[in-house]
C-alpha cells in the first residue's frame, strides 16, 4: 500500500514554495549576530590578544573566549579532543578562537575584524610524509592518529599462487561538502530558562550532550531542534555552530544567531580525508582473486573528528564488493595541521573505490578478460566470506547489480572516436561500524485522533522523514491524514542517532517499525481495524495511561579483534554497480560525463522516487570527486575557486533497483544514501582509461591533469 | 551626471560590480546605464560595419539574429558567458570595461577589428580594443567618460568559430579561449583573423601566424607550423608561466582542429 510508492516528500510543498524557514532564515525579536574569529596560522601559540579597537566598534557586544567556558572545552563525536575555542594554542588555519557579538550582523563582523591576534608561530606539520617522519608534532603524543589493521588468510601464499599481481598507489584531495546552506542557527533562552538552540545539523541528541559538556548544566536544560537543514553530507555532524550559541545565549541572555559565510565554511568545516593507497592484488589466470594488500596513509588534520571511522571503514571495505581468500591491509591516519578531515559521504570508501575498481579492470585487461566477467566470477554473495571473515547469510545481491548492467555493457557502442565505457562496484556496511547504533522512535495516540511519530532522526534532504512515514503508515495500514510527523526536537523524540552511515531507513526504519508493530497490536484490540475511530480509542487508551509506544532497533552488529580486524562490522550491507560513458575531448582534456547506468541493491525500495533522487545526487558528488573538486590549503576560498559540477554537467541516468530482502530491515530495506555516490568517480576513471588507454591514479582527474596524461602519452 | 558625481561607479549589468562591492568594494554613487536606450540596440552601420550598444547583453548578442551571421564568433562566445542570469544581466559594455583577460567577448572582437566609441562631457574619441585595453583589468576609460558602443566587421562569407575551455560544462570561466575567422578563394586561404583568450595577459591576435598563413593552402602541414608560431608569440608575450604547462598543448590542438577544418581532422 505505502512501500514501494512514490508517497510525495513530506517537505516538497514547503520547500518548492518557498515557505520553508531553513536555519538562515531564522530571527528573533532582539537578537545578537555572533561570529567566530579564527586562526590565521596553521600552527602557532596565542602570545596575546587585543580586544581595544574591537570592542570600541558602534554595536559591539561581547566578545567571549575559552575562559568563559564554564564545562570541558573539549567536544568530539568519538573522541573528545577539539577546543570550541583555543586556548593558548592554534593547530590549523581556522581554528576558532573567539566568539564576538554584535547588534546586527555588519557590527559583528567589523567587530571580529578588528580583533587583534598576536601568535608564535610553530613549525607546522603540512602534509603527511612530513607527519611520518614525525619530527615535527601537531600533538605531544606523535604524529600516528588511527591504526586499524585487516589480516585474513596468508597474503604471501596468495601472491605466490597467482598468475599475474597488479600493483599501484592512488591518491585522493581534500574534498568540501558544499551543501547549499552553509552552517546557520539560532540560539535562545526559553521562559524556563532552558537554553534552546535550533540549527542546520544532522543529529540533535549528539549536540546536546555536548552542549550539557561544555556550559557543566543537565541535559534536561538543553533543548536543540533541527531547523529545515539545507544539506549535510557529514559536514553537520560534527558541532558546528551549536556550541557557540550555546555558550552565547548562556553569557549573554538574549538570542544569538549565526550564519557561516560561504568562505567562513570553507576555511572551517572538515573535508573529506585525502588518502594514499597503495593496492596490491593477485589473481589466477581465470580471473579468480588469490590476494590483496593494501597500505593505506590518511592526513586527518589536527583533531579526531570522524577520522577513526575513517580509518576503520575504509580498511574494512578495501576489497570491494568481492570474495578474497588472503587478505592483508593497514590502515593508517596522521595528524597535520591541514584542515580537520571528517565525515563526508562514504566516509573513505569512495576513495578505496576508486582502487579497488581500477585494480580490477587492471587485472581483466592483463589476463585479457571482460571486467564484468571479472567482478561476476568474484562478486560476494549469498554464502561469500567478507574480509572480516563475516559470513554473508542474506540480502546479498550484488551480482544481480552487475547482471541488470551486463546486457547494456555487451551492447556498449562508442558513439565517437574518443568516448569510452568503464564499470565502478561498491559494497557498504549500513550503520556504524562494529560498535552499538541503536534508534529509538516514539509513536503518540491523541486526542484529534491521529498517530503523531515523534522522531529525532534528522531530514537533511535525504527524505528521511517521508520514509519513516511510509514505514509507520504500511505497517499500521492507515490513511496519510492519520498520521503526523513531528521530528527533529530533543524534547518530544528519543535518540535517533545521527543521519550519516546511510543508516536512517534501516535502523530508525527498523525502530518506527517496532514501535508501530506494539501500537497495531493494541489498535487490534482496541477495534480499530474493526472500525473504530481513533479518537474514541484515545479516550479509553488516555484513561489507562497508555498513549505512547516506543520502538527500537539496534543492528546486529559485533566488534571487530583489534589485531586483524576480524569480526562482524555490520548487519546487512548495500551494493551496486554504475556502468558510466565518457566523452574526452582531447585537444582541451576535458572529460564529460554522457550517461550513467546504475544499479543498487537497496533490499527493499520504500520510494522509488527518493532513490532517483539519492542516486542522481551521488552521481553528481561523483563527477566533482573524480572530474572537478579539490581543495588547497590558502587557495581554496569559495565557490570561485572551487568547482562543483551543475545541472549542465549531469548525465543521462538510468536508474536500476535490485530488491534483496533485508531479514532484519523495514519490509527488507537497506540503505542508500551513500552508496549512490561510491562506485561513480572509479567507474569514470575507468572509463577514462577505456575511451584514451590512460590510468589514472590521482583524482581529482581535471583538465590539466588529463591533459598532462594525454601529453606524457604522445611522447612516448 | 557622471562628470558632477564624486566617487561614482557604473552599472551596466553589475554582474562584476556587484560581486566586488560585496568584497568591500565602496562608490558613493552607482549610475544605472543599462536601461539608457541611447547605447542600446544592434545597428547596421555605414561601411558594411556593425554596431552593437554598450549595453546589449550577452543574451541579446547571442540571440541576435545579425550577428549570429556576420559575427558568428561573438554570438557563440556571448552564448557561454556564465549562467542564463548573468548573461541576462551583464552587458558587452561592462565585459569590454571590467577587461578581465578571461572575458569571453574580448577574443571574437579582436577578430572583427572592434572599435570602440567612448564619450563624456568634453567631447567623444573612438579607440580600437586592442589600445583599450592595457593590462588584466586595465583601460583607457577615464572616470568621466562612457562606453557607448562597439563597432565590428561584418564576415559574412567567413567560417567562424569560438572554443572556450572551462572547469565545467557551465558557469565557469574561461581557462583558455581561442576565436577565429577564415576565409578561403580558389583552395588559398585568402583572409585569416586569431584571437587568443585567458592565455596572455591581454588577449591579443598572433599576427605573425596570419600572415604566414594568408595565401597558403589550408593543411595539415601549414596548419602546424601556424599553430607553432600562436605558441611562440604567446611565450614571447608573458614569458614562461607555470599554466602554460597545460595552456600551450591546448592552444596547438584546439587551434589545429579549429582552423584545419574537415581537410585536417
Amino acid at each position: 500500500m505505502f512501500i514501494g510508492e512514490d508517497l510525495d516528500r513530506v517537505d516538497v510543498l514547503e520547500k518548492v514554495l518557498g515557505k520553508a524557514r531553513f536555519a538562515h532564515d531564522l530571527k528573533m525579536e532582539g537578537m545578537l549576530f555572533g561570529c567566530v574569529v579564527r586562526s590565521e596560522k596553521p600552527h602557532a601559540r596565542i602570545v596575546a590578544i587585543d580586544l581595544s579597537a574591537a570592542m570600541a566598534v558602534p554595536g559591539a557586544a561581547r566578545i567571549l573566549s575559552h575562559k568563559d567556558i564554564p564545562g570541558q572545552n573539549a567536544y568530539g563525536v568519538i573522541r573528545k579532543d577539539q577546543p570550541l575555542l583555543a586556548a593558548d594554542r592554534v593547530r590549523y588555519v581556522g581554528e576558532p578562537v573567539l566568539i564576538v557579538l554584535g547588534e546586527g550582523e555588519e557590527a559583528a563582523r567589523e567587530v571580529a575584524s578588528r580583533v587583534k591576534i598576536e601568535y608564535e608561530e610553530i613549525a607546522p606539520v603540512l602534509d603527511i610524509e612530513e607527519a611520518r617522519r614525525g619530527v615535527r608534532v601537531v600533538h605531544d603524543s606523535g604524529n600516528l592518529f588511527s591504526y586499524k589493521k585487516v589480516r585474513k588468510g596468508d597474503v604471501e601464499k596468495g601472491f605466490a599462487e597467482s598468475d599475474v599481481i597488479v600493483s599501484h598507489t592512488f591518491r585522493t584531495a581534500w574534498v568540501d561538502h558544499a551543501f547549499l546552506e552553509t552552517e546557520a542557527g539560532i540560539g535562545f533562552m526559553d521562559e524556563g530558562g532552558r537554553i534552546v538552540i535550533k540549527s542546520s545539523t544532522q543529529n540533535i541528541h549528539y549536540k546536546r550532550a555536548e552542549i550539557a559538556r561544555l556550559l557543566s548544566i543537565p541535559e534536561e536544560k538543553i533543548r536543540v531542534v533541527q531547523a529545515t537543514t539545507g544539506g549535510g553530507f557529514g559536514g553537520k555532524l560534527d558541532v558546528t555552530v551549536e556550541g557557540f550559541l550555546a555558550l552565547a545565549v548562556y553569557h549573554a541572555r538574549r538570542p544569538v544567531f549565526m550564519r557561516y559565510t560561504r568562505e567562513e565554511s570553507m576555511l572551517s568545516n572538515t573535508k573529506r580525508h585525502p588518502l594514499h593507497v597503495e593496492y596490491r592484488t593477485g589473481a589466477k589466470k581465470d580471473g579468480a582473486l588469490t590476494a590483496v594488500k593494501v597500505s593505506i596513509v590518511g592526513d586527518t588534520g589536527p583533531y579526531a573528528s570522524y577520522g577513526d571511522s575513517v580509518c576503520l571503514r575504509a580498511a574494512v571495505h578495501a576489497t570491494g564488493p568481492y570474495e578474497v581468500p588472503n587478505v592483508w591491509v593497514d590502515s593508517r591516519l596522521f595528524y597535520t595541521n591541514g584542515p580537520v578531515s571528517g565525515a563526508m559521504r562514504g566516509f573513505g570508501v569512495p576513495q578505496l573505490a576508486l582502487a579497488h575498481e581500477s585494480q580490477i579492470d587492471e587485472v581483466a585487461s592483463l589476463l585479457g578478460m571482460d571486467p564484468m566477467d571479472v567482478r561476476i566470477k568474484n562478486g560476494l554473495k549469498r554464502g561469500s566470506v567478507t574480509a572480516t571473515g563475516q559470513h554473508l547469510s542474506a540480502s546479498a545481491g550484488f551480482v544481480e547489480t552487475l547482471k541488470r548492467i551486463e546486457p547494456y555493457w555487451r551492447e556498449r557502442k562508442r558513439s565517437k572516436k574518443a568516448s569510452g565505457f568503464g564499470l565502478g562496484s561498491m559494497y557498504y556496511g549500513i550503520g556504524n561500524t562494529g560498535v552499538a547504533n541503536p534508534s529509538r522512535a516514539l509513536l503518540e495516540v491523541v486526542e484529534e485522533g491521529r498517530i503523531v511519530l515523534h522522531t529525532g532522526a534528522c531530514e537533511i534532504g535525504q527524505g528521511s522523514d517521508t520514509v519513516l512515514l511510509q514505514i509507520l503508515l504500511e505497517t499500521l495500514k492507515m490513511a496519510r491524514a492519520e498520521v503526523v510527523l513531528d521530528r527533529g526536537d530533543t524534547d518530544t523524540s528519543k535518540d535517533a542517532g545521527s543521519s550519516s552511515a546511510s543508516r536512517q531507513t534501516y535502523i530508525s526504519g527498523g525502530a518506527v517499525r517496532d514501535g508501530a508493530l506494539k501500537l497495531k497490536e493494541v489498535l487490534e484490540e482496541a477495534g480499530y481495524y474493526r472500525g473504530r475511530s481513533l479518537s474514541d480509542i484515545y479516550r479509553s487508551l488516555a484513561g489507562q495511561g497508555n498513549l505512547f509506544f516506543e520502538g527500537f532497533f539496534d543492528p546486529p552488529a559485533a566488534g571487530l579483534d583489534g589485531e586483524t580486524g576480524q569480526g562482524v562490522p555490520y548487519a546487512t550491507y548495500a551494493f551496486a554497480t554504475h556502468m558510466t560513458e565518457v566523452e574526452i575531448e582531447e585537444p582541451t582534456g576535458t572529460c564529460r560525463v554522457k550517461k550513467v547506468k546504475a544499479a543498487h541493491d537497496v533490499g527493499r525500495g520504500i520510494n522509488p522516487r527518493g532513490i532517483k533522487g539519492q542516486i542522481y545526487g551521488g552521481i553528481a558528488m561523483g563527477i566533482g570527486l573524480a572530474l572537478m573538486e579539490e581543495f588547497i590549503p590558502g587557495r581554496t576560498t569559495s565557490f570561485d575557486t572551487y568547482y562543483i559540477p551543475t545541472s549542465m554537467d549531469m548525465p543521462e541516468v538510468d536508474v536500476m533497483v535490485v530488491e534483496d530482502e533485508e531479514p532484519t530491515g523495514p519490509f527488507g530495506a537497506k540503505g542508500l544514501g551513500e552508496p549512490a555516490l561510491i562506485p561513480q568517480a572509479a567507474s569514470i576513471v575507468n572509463a577514462i582509461r577505456d575511451a584514451t588507454g590512460l590510468a589514472v591514479y590521482d583524482l581529482p582527474c581535471n583538465m590539466e591533469r588529463l591533459k598532462g596524461l594525454l601529453e606524457d602519452k604522445k611522447k612516448r | 551626471m557622471l562628470s558632477s558625481l564624486p566617487a561614482a561607479a557604473i552599472v551596466a549589468g553589475g554582474t562584476d560590480l556587484v560581486v566586488r562591492m560585496r568584497n568591500g568594494e565602496r562608490h558613493s554613487y552607482l549610475i544605472d546605464v543599462a536601461g539608457l536606450s541611447e547605447i542600446a540596440g544592434i545597428t547596421p552601420e555605414e561601411g558594411g560595419r556593425l554596431r552593437i550598444g554598450a549595453a546589449a547583453t550577452h543574451g541579446q548578442i547571442a540571440a541576435d539574429g545579425t550577428v549570429r551571421k556576420a559575427c558568428a564568433g561573438l554570438a557563440l562566445a556571448c552564448s557561454q558567458v556564465g549562467s542564463p542570469q548573468i548573461r541576462n544581466m551583464g552587458t558587452l559594455g561592462g565585459n569590454l570595461v571590467n577587461a578581465s583577460p578571461a572575458a569571453d567577448s574580448l577574443a571574437p572582437l579582436l577578430v572583427h577589428n572592434a572599435m570602440l566609441a567612448l564619450e563624456a562631457t568634453g567631447g567623444a574619441r573612438t579607440e580600437s580594443l586592442e589600445r583599450f585595453i592595457t593590462g588584466p583589468y586595465r583601460t583607457t576609460i577615464g572616470k568621466t567618460e562612457l562606453l557607448c558602443s562597439v563597432s565590428v566587421d561584418r564576415l559574412e562569407g567567413y567560417e567562424e568559430g569560438y572554443r572556450r575551455v572551462a572547469k565545467r560544462a557551465a558557469w565557469a570561466i574561461s581557462r583558455l579561449s581561442c576565436a577565429w575567422a577564415l576565409r578561403e578563394e580558389g583552395g588559398l586561404i585568402e583572409d585569416v583573423r586569431i584571437a587568443v583568450g585567458s592565455c596572455t595577459p591581454v588577449p591579443f591576435r598572433p599576427s605573425r601566424a596570419e600572415d604566414f598563413l594568408r595565401g597558403r593552402r589550408r593543411e595539415g602541414p601549414v596548419i602546424a607550423k601556424a599553430v607553432e608560431m600562436v605558441a611562440d608569440e604567446i611565450r614571447e608575450k608573458s614569458g614562461l608561466r607555470p599554466s602554460f604547462a597545460y595552456k600551450l598543448p591546448v592552444v596547438r590542438d584546439l587551434l589545429a582542429e579549429e582552423l584545419g577544418g574537415r581537410s585536417c581532422s
